[in-house]
């Protein structure tokens, strides 16, 4: 068929070509052969996109821009039927070029301001021809009309002067108003687009300024009554040198989409080397796109996620974003959000996507790995903070309670001894010293017992208070040095416990004269150190208390740094994020 | 000695009244929350109002808030905090900004009956007293080296009676020595320390007290 159409398009070039020749008497034929060349660059462009992209309609647009501009010429024809057809219908060819540069890079005109303007733009090309034929009554030649007047069949009014009249204000309304409009709307779909559409559309733009610019200038030299022939003649070039870049330029923007293609080989071994979290990099630049976003299913918990396993929310697939939907056996596997540009390549997503499917399937475990641990991490730090709140509710039932009865119970004790007095047998004497003291020590030892669970003046006092209460009940000298801002509760115990665990050990094994306790908000990170100056060689192996310590701040995604030579002291740092 | 006992344990509250009241106190109300507490002082002008410093509805402060307010509004009115446990920080701070009529032990310093009874008389006369626990951390701390290791075993212990607010009276007492004795001690504790002599046993606490934190 294809055949069929270039043939016939070569065909109908050499039939305007002649009747131009014929009835116009242009100084050159090279001028008639420079309109027919124009449009062959419409045909030969329009088939190229149309058998390298079937699906798209730009090719078939492009193709029927070329009949219709060639036709246009048959209008000089000076046989009366030829000439009314072609002067009515002529005009078509610039309002189909106008809509195939709005329709470009899929073929179709979808926005509802371009849509109406495409249609007021055939309107306006059919009826003013319409209109003029109506008012000419064949005496004298039309403007641009050379080899004198024409005889049509519309000629029912006596107009005289109206068909000139009406010819000037068609060329001001269609050359002039509609063609600023169509300026507009190019710089407007430009600015709308997306940066990948943005670049295949640059040259397309440049020849539709060119063309609808040449459109204005016509239309203004309109009302010069004999435009110098330099002008006239540059006019004409420009017109031309427009009107072959605009399919050129429309082919090249299609193919450079079509040859983004070509680099999905080289996607499938660049994905295979390519780790996680760089697949995303690679297909964006493979497509072309680089708004691209990828998001992976995750079977288990039914929702999209990051390749770091956080989740996602899919934008609406709209004229804002697109989102293609991968599928794996029936189950999603991803989704790419990407630029709608790129719904007008389907065959270009889908090698690029058939490319990166077994990545994806990599990163998408990955992603579900990662989600899990995710869920570990959390887990493990609610753990902790219940495990603190326990023990916060421990020690003060201890206190409120147990140790309240027991000073009661002591107290009684105390006063049934006195009230005895003297006079009382000395056993019962004894017996009543005996429980009052026992219980007196089991006071002190609950509190100890208290105090070690979780020290009401972490609490009470916070994290400052608590940390000089810790250096002054240590035996040895400690320098403080302590910030007095308040920390949430688990971040202040976990600090607090890193420094008692610490000083614990100072005491026990480190055979040391001082120590040095500190805590400091940094880069939204809590750090609290204990050094000191004794023997060294700790290891968080040796007990399980710098073990448990460190279980700790991990949980809370912190950790624990220990450096202790043997003969250089030791230091336990401790990083806790405070996310402020 | 008139006395008020705020404390939110019935009974806690009713021992501390039976074994105050055998010691020739008379408890004149008994409190169960800081408001109870606030209300008794203003109406029976108490000469201690002894205050359990956790105390509902939260259980954390509520008795050391109102004892703060009790002293700011009745500076006559001494008080006497029971803890059940000091945090000596704490502690002297409080009792630096104001050592006349101030008392701050831990809770079951009411079983030594008749220290406990020495440490209200204090409160209610003036004085002050710190519990031992607060004092042996402070001396802990100072222990290392330095002025403390020139002190005789027993002239340590009158310095830490002295910290804790007791008289030359109370230490006589306390340790069965005879006031000359205490008063050699005392002298020479001054003397080894580099500390001037106050002139009365508020500032001599407060002097001790600066020296041990220092």
């Amino acid at each position: 068929m294809r055949v069929g159409i270039l043939a016939g398009g070569l065909a109908l070039g050499i039939v305007a070509y002649r009747t131009q020749v014929d009835n116009v008497l242009v100084e050159t034929n090279a001028r008639a052969l420079a309109q027919v060349v124009s449009g062959w660059a419409f045909l030969v462009a329009g088939l190229v996109a149309w058998s390298r992209r079937p699906s798209n309609r730009m090719g078939p647009l492009m193709v029927a821009c070329c009949f219709a501009l060639l036709a246009r010429q048959l209008r000089y024809a000076h046989d009366e039927a030829t000439f009314t057809t072609f002067f009515v219908f002529g005009e078509i060819g610039y309002a189909l070029v106008a809509q195939t540069v709005l329709a470009y890079p899929s073929g179709i005109v979808r926005d509802r301001l371009e849509v109406l303007f495409v249609r007021v733009s055939y309107t306006v090309v059919i009826a003013f021809p319409v209109a003029i034929l109506l008012f000419y009554d064949g005496t004298r030649p039309l403007r641009n009309f050379y080899a004198g007047p024409r005889k049509d069949y519309l000629g029912v009014f006596n107009g005289g002067q109206v068909a000139l009249t009406l010819q000037d204000v068609y060329a001001v309304t269609a050359y002039g108003v509609l063609a600023s409009i169509f300026i507009v709307l190019i710089v407007r779909k430009l600015a709308r687009a997306a940066p990948r559409s943005r670049r295949i559309m640059a040259p397309l733009i440049l020849a539709a300024v060119l063309a609808a610019m040449r459109a204005v200038f016509d239309s203004v030299l309109t009302f010069s009554s004999r435009p110098p022939a330099i002008v006239a003649d540059n006019l004409f070039w420009w017109q031309i040198a427009a009107l072959t870049a605009l399919p050129i330029a429309l082919l090249i923007g299609l193919l450079r989409a079509r040859l983004a293609q070509g680099s999905v080989g080289d996607l499938v071994v660049r994905l295979e080397r390519a780790p996680a979290n760089e697949i995303r990099d690679e297909l964006a630049e493979a497509l072309g796109d680089p708004t691209l976003d990828v998001a992976l299913w995750l079977p288990d918990r039914r929702e999209f996620v990051d390749e770091k396993g956080r989740p996602v929310a899919l934008p609406e697939d709209g004229p804002e974003r697109a989102v293609t939907k991968l599928e794996h056996e029936g189950e999603p596997l991803a989704a790419l959000v990407h630029d709608p540009g790129l719904r007008e390549e389907p065959e270009v997503l889908a090698g690029a996507t058939a490319a990166a499917r077994l990545a994806l399937e990599n990163a998408r475990l990955q992603a579900e790995l990662l989600a899990q641990l995710a869920k570990v991490k959390e887990s493990r730090s609610r753990l902790v903070a219940a495990a603190d709140e326990e023990r916060r509710r421990i020690e003060r039932n201890l206190h409120d309670g147990l140790q309240q009865r027991l000073v009661a119970i002591a107290l009684d004790a105390r006063s049934a001894q006195r009230r005895l007095g003297r006079d009382a047998d000395p056993e019962v004497a004894r017996v009543l010293d005996g429980l009052a003291d026992e219980t007196q020590i089991a006071v002190r030892e609950l509190r100890e017992l208290a105090h070690g669970i979780h020290p009401a003046i972490l609490t009470e006092g916070g994290l400052a208070a608590a940390l000089a209460s810790l250096a002054s009940r240590a035996p040895v000298p400690v320098r403080l040095h302590t910030i007095n801002e308040r920390f949430a509760a688990e971040i202040e115990a976990a600090a607090y416990f890193v420094a008692a665990e610490a000083l614990t050990n100072v005491a026990k094994h480190a055979q040391a004269n001082g120590a040095t306790l500190s805590a400091r908000h940094e880069n939204s990170t809590l750090m609290v150190e204990v050094g000191d100056d004794g023997v060294g060689g700790a290891s968080p192996d040796r007990g399980s208390g710098l073990r448990g310590l460190i279980d700790r701040v991990e949980a809370h995604g912190g950790r624990v740094r220990i450096e202790s030579e043997p003969g250089e002291g030791t230091r336990v740092i401790g990083e806790i994020p405070c996310g402020s | 000695m008139r006395l008020v006992i705020a404390e939110d344990s019935v009974l806690m509250r009713e021992g501390l009244a039976r074994v105050l009241t055998e010691g020739g106190f008379e408890v004149v109300a008994q409190a169960g929350n800081a408001e109870e507490l606030q209300e008794a002082v203003r109406r029976w002008k108490p000469d201690v109002a002894i205050v359990d410093v956790r105390m509902p509805p939260t259980q954390t402060s509520e008795g050391a808030q109102a004892a703060q307010e009790i002293r700011s509004e009745h500076p006559e009115v001494g008080v006497l905090l029971l803890s059940q446990v000091i945090e000596a920080t704490h502690a002297v701070a409080l009792v630096s900004e104001r050592p006349e009529g101030f008392g701050y032990l831990l809770k079951d310093r009411v079983l030594e009956i008749d220290d406990f009874y020495d440490a209200v008389r204090r409160v209610g006369e003036g004085g002050t007293a710190i519990d031992a626990e607060v004092i042996a951390q402070l001396v802990r701390r100072r222990d290392s080296e330095g002025p403390l290791d020139e002190l005789t075993p027993r002239e340590r212990d009158v310095l830490e009676l002295m910290a804790e607010g007791l008289s030359n009276g109370g230490i006589c007492r306390r340790l069965f020595l005879s006031p000359k004795t205490i008063e050699t001690h005392v002298n020479n504790i001054f003397l080894k320390l580099r500390l001037a002599q106050a002139p009365d046993d508020h500032r001599r606490v407060l002097a001790v007290l600066a020296f041990l934190r220092s």
